[in-house]
């Protein structure tokens, strides 16, 4: 796991995770109406972000400086 | 506007993320190049997205929704004329000299073609561009938290200095760079729900059309004279004033956008980064440009229901600046609001860090390095490098108390940037590919084309700007006025430049390989894939770019 910290995208995954987990649940204890664009944002959101957490490649820089071809 | 709990939380959240971000990079740095060129090993996808990134900044954002407001569609001229031809150009013919050179920064590139002065000149006016560009940056960020949320103005720009002096101190360039690619799908992903939900509610593109003037749905139809369009400029001089002297002079010479390809790990990533980087700027409109455009389109009297409207500035006109902050504010609750929030604010951090990060790659190895103190340790250089960094982001923060004082100054500020960097284009164009470019030349080439830019605006006036010499000529807008003012200094530099190389004497052939394309092998690493060559994804991205221009016309 904290390997996978030094993926970029695993940890944009994890941020956009967050974030809709935030928008769905204010989605869910709210009835207004107009919350329903938090909800669906927030779908898109945990989507996007679960994907690129999944399967993102090692984003993260090799230790050996390769030279130019 | 009133943020709540949701808001906060999310606001929160980001701000733990780039700071993290920082922290994770920090056991990364070993060297000053490290941390001040990220050693050259960043993934491509990575670069690429800085690359768009590191033009995503305040002035992106809320300037081209903006303009968007003000002039319509035709604001999809600044990506699809002033960016995309310009970004191809970059990574087909001038990466291979920037990366094959081996030059960490594009004055270094500048030494090893010309010579020491015509380094220290490009070095010292960047370096100062930057801090204060960083500056204006924070100010606007400072001011636009102070208008919409009713934040301290002093607490906003501490606050915002602060993060950005953790995560670009920690982790230097490598650090800036990830968060720049996070803020980049926060403020896309951030700001699409923005532009679903506000184009749903002004009936659609065909019913923004009929609402509107035709002069502000059409890019070209309109541009035969300058009179007959909201820029007041006619098509040559938006052609040669932003489409060529501006867009290249900033896509291919400025050093803060060029840094972000010269990280990549090969010649073949480094050429492809602005190559991809220009697909998601084709896309861009969507997302600053359109928003403008349906929000002009909202105000009209037949959606006068829909009860949107943009605030008046001090003279009772739209103030179009703060066209997307009234739309956030009108169309996302409370959450969503968070999301909008923090993507303007990763967008002014994003232009910050950006503006630091080249600015202390400049100062170490162009002046410090050159100038003051030589052939020290790797360490001392680290050192030096964090350092510069603080003191970068202090100055910044003078700069934007500065812009606070002296209300003209941001306008002051842009002027002398366009008249260092509307030159710029002429001297490397010839450096690359004419090897009788001396040194000389380019050094007062440069000079010349600056004085140029200056004198050109100092005899010319439009919507009261310009003219301090004496006011001679009248130019529609002031857009117009900038790439005129461009365009001359171009011209200016490029034959001076000629003139004084062809009286001045080469560098030999053999100290030019590498660096000038006549004597520089080309590259054929890449020419198993089609999709890895340079040159045919360079023309499908002109041919795209030329058929969303049809389809706007």
């Amino acid at each position: 796991m904290l390997k996978k910290l030094n993926n970029l995208g695993f940890v944009i995954g994890i941020f956009f995770s967050i974030i809709a987990l935030i928008l769905i649940i204010g989605g869910l204890l709210s009835e207004s109406l107009s919350t329903r664009l938090n909800f669906y944002t927030g779908f898109v959101f945990l989507v996007f972000g679960v994907l690129m957490a999944s399967f993102s490649k090692d984003g993260s820089p090799r230790e050996e400086t390769k030279r130019p071809e | 506007m009133n943020l709540h709990l949701a808001d906060y939380l999310i606001i929160i959240v980001y701000f733990l993320f780039v700071i993290g971000v920082g922290f994770i990079i920090k056991k990364r740095i070993k060297s000053s190049n490290d941390f001040l060129t990220s050693g050259r090993n960043i993934p491509l996808w990575i670069t690429s997205l800085a690359f768009i990134s590191a033009n995503l900044g305040a002035q992106e954002v809320l300037g081209m929704v903006a303009s968007g407001a003000k002039y319509g569609i035709m604001t999809v001229h600044f990506y699809w004329m002033g960016a995309i031809f310009a970004m191809v150009f970059l990574g087909v013919f001038m990466m291979p000299f920037y990366y094959g050179s081996r030059a960490r920064s594009v004055p270094e590139y500048l030494k090893l073609r010309f010579d020491e002065k015509t380094r220290g000149l490009n070095a010292v006016s960047f370096a100062v561009m930057t801090v204060f560009s960083s500056g204006i940056s924070l100010y606007a960020l400072a001011k636009l938290l102070e208008v919409i949320l009713h934040w301290n103005f002093d607490l906003s720009i501490w606050l915002a200095a602060g993060i950005v002096m953790i995560y670009t101190f920690l982790g230097g360039l490598t650090s800036a760079v990830y968060n720049e690619v996070l803020q980049f799908f926060l403020i896309v992903l951030g700001l699409s729900p923005l532009v679903i939900v506000a184009l749903h509610d002004a009936g659609g593109w065909s019913n923004i059309k009929t609402l509107l003037q035709p002069q502000l749905t059409h890019a070209w139809k309109y541009m035969g004279h300058a009179d007959s369009n909201p820029m007041g400029i006619n098509f040559m001089s938006l052609i040669f004033g932003l489409g060529f002297v501006m867009s290249f002079g900033y896509w291919c010479t400025d050093f803060l956008v060029v840094q972000r390809a010269m990280m990549a790990k090969n010649m073949n990533a480094a050429q492809r980064t602005p190559i991809l980087a220009a697909v998601p700027k084709m896309l861009m409109p969507l997302i600053v440009v359109l928003p403008g455009v349906i929000a002009i389109a909202l105000m009209q009297p037949a959606l006068a229901s829909k009860g949107f409207v943009i605030p008046s500035d001090s003279k009772g006109g739209i103030d179009y600046t703060m066209t997307l902050p009234s739309l956030i504010s009108h169309y996302y609750p409370t959450g969503l609001l968070g999301v909008g929030i923090t993507a303007l604010i990763a967008s002014f951090m994003s232009g910050m860090a950006g503006n630091v990060t080249a600015f202390n790659s400049v100062f170490t190895f162009d002046i410090y390095q050159s100038y003051f103190i030589k052939n020290r340790s790797d360490r001392h250089y680290l050192i030096v490098g964090k350092m510069v960094t603080v003191a970068g982001i202090l100055f910044s923060i003078v700069t934007a108390y500065i812009a606070k004082g002296f209300n003209n100054i941001n306008d002051f500020l842009q002027l002398v940037f366009s008249f260092v960097n509307g030159p710029l284009f002429a001297t490397f164009l010839l450096g690359m590919f004419w090897k009788r470019t001396t040194g000389h030349g380019a050094f007062w080439g440069l000079l010349t084309g600056t004085i140029a830019a200056a004198l050109t605006h100092g005899l010319t006036v439009a919507e009261g700007k310009g003219g301090w010499i004496f006011p001679l000529f009248e130019i529609h807008s002031g857009m117009g006025q900038a790439f005129i003012v461009a365009g001359v200094s171009w011209v200016a530099n490029f034959c001076t430049t000629i003139l004084v190389s062809l009286m001045t004497k080469p560098k030999p052939e053999s100290e030019l390989k590498g660096l000038v394309y006549s004597l520089t092998e080309k590259p054929t690493y890449h020419q198993n894939k089609w999709y890895l060559k340079v040159i045919p994804l360079g023309l499908i991205l002109i041919a795209i770019t030329i058929i969303l221009n049809i389809i706007f016309f």
